[in-house]
């Protein structure tokens, strides 16, 4: 006598696809932050009048240490403007965004020479600051 | 005769609760990752070797260290620098004359210069930047 095989279907819950959907949108997203130097550990100083900024193509920054990364990864400033030169390419004059995160406690030797390599390699620079909020009247 | 109701309230299922908390937490991850980011612009055209030393002389000069601002050999304190800066590019009326040279002391904190010269930039003056090895860069 043959016994007939239960069939076993696996298949994923319809319902279930705007939850995946989702999942995945923000897995890219999280992905296309290729720039990320969030691990470096670096304080901004205040100023008033301050401006949101455009999205830059690279991000150098002076951490507390006052070692130099560009996006996130430490470099010397003797290298920087090759390897800026290298992530700008082509871009016409007016995007090639370079930020330009120094810790509040950088003194001029720390960060004139790199806006000299930026300058070297044609960046447009933005310094990045935090806005400085007015004193409450008593 | 009495019609029944249907039940209104639905308990979510209690093992979705984990992939709730899941998207939740990348929620508000990528809400703290994208926050927009404040600064100021400033365009640098390429270094450029200094060579005429003559010119360079003419320019408004700007000394900063720690505990001075020197404008044109003249001691400043913060809050009178921008009413000499202003004073002294009002005369100025070509783009080339609005050159102001700012030398800063290797230990010239940055929240004083970034001070400076967004003081420089608000008076109309284009920065530009000398330092120790001699190199001149041009702040727009």
């Amino acid at each position: 006598m043959k016994l007939p095989r239960k069939k076993l279907t696996a298949s994923v819950p319809s319902f279930a696809m705007g939850d995946i959907g989702f999942l995945l949108l923000i897995f890219f997203v999280i992905l296309a932050r290729a720039q990320d130097d969030s691990h470096v550990r670096w304080q901004p100083a205040k100023l008033k009048e301050v401006e949101m900024v455009a999205s830059p193509l690279a991000s150098v920054t002076i951490d507390t240490g006052f070692k130099n990364y560009l996006d996130g990864k430490e470099i010397s400033t003797d290298a920087l403007p090759a390897a800026l030169s290298q992530i700008l390419g082509d871009t016409p004059p007016g995007k090639r965004y370079v930020f330009l995160k120094v810790h509040k406690e950088a003194k001029a030797l720390h960060f004139e020479p790199i806006i000299a390599a930026i300058s070297e390699a044609g960046g447009d620079l933005v310094h990045i600051l935090e806005p400085e909020q007015p004193l409450l009247s008593q | 005769m009495k019609l029944k109701r249907g039940k209104l309230l639905v308990d979510p299922p209690a093992s979705a609760s984990s992939d709730i908390a899941f998207i939740l937490i990348i929620f508000f991850l990528v809400c703290a990752a994208v926050q927009p980011e404040t600064g100021i612009a400033q365009i640098l055209p390429k270094t450029e070797e200094k060579t005429e030393k003559q010119e360079q002389s003419k320019n408004i000069e700007v000394s900063i260290t720690p505990n001075s601002i020197i404008l044109n050999g003249s001691p400043l304190k913060l809050n009178e620098f921008p009413l000499k800066l202003n004073a002294a590019l009002s005369k100025k009326t070509r783009d080339e004359d609005r050159i102001v040279t700012v030398k800063s002391a290797p230990n010239t904190p940055y929240p004083l210069w970034i001070k400076i010269s967004q003081v420089i930039e608000q008076a109309g003056g284009i920065l530009t930047l000398e330092i120790e090895s001699d190199r001149i860069i041009n702040v727009e």
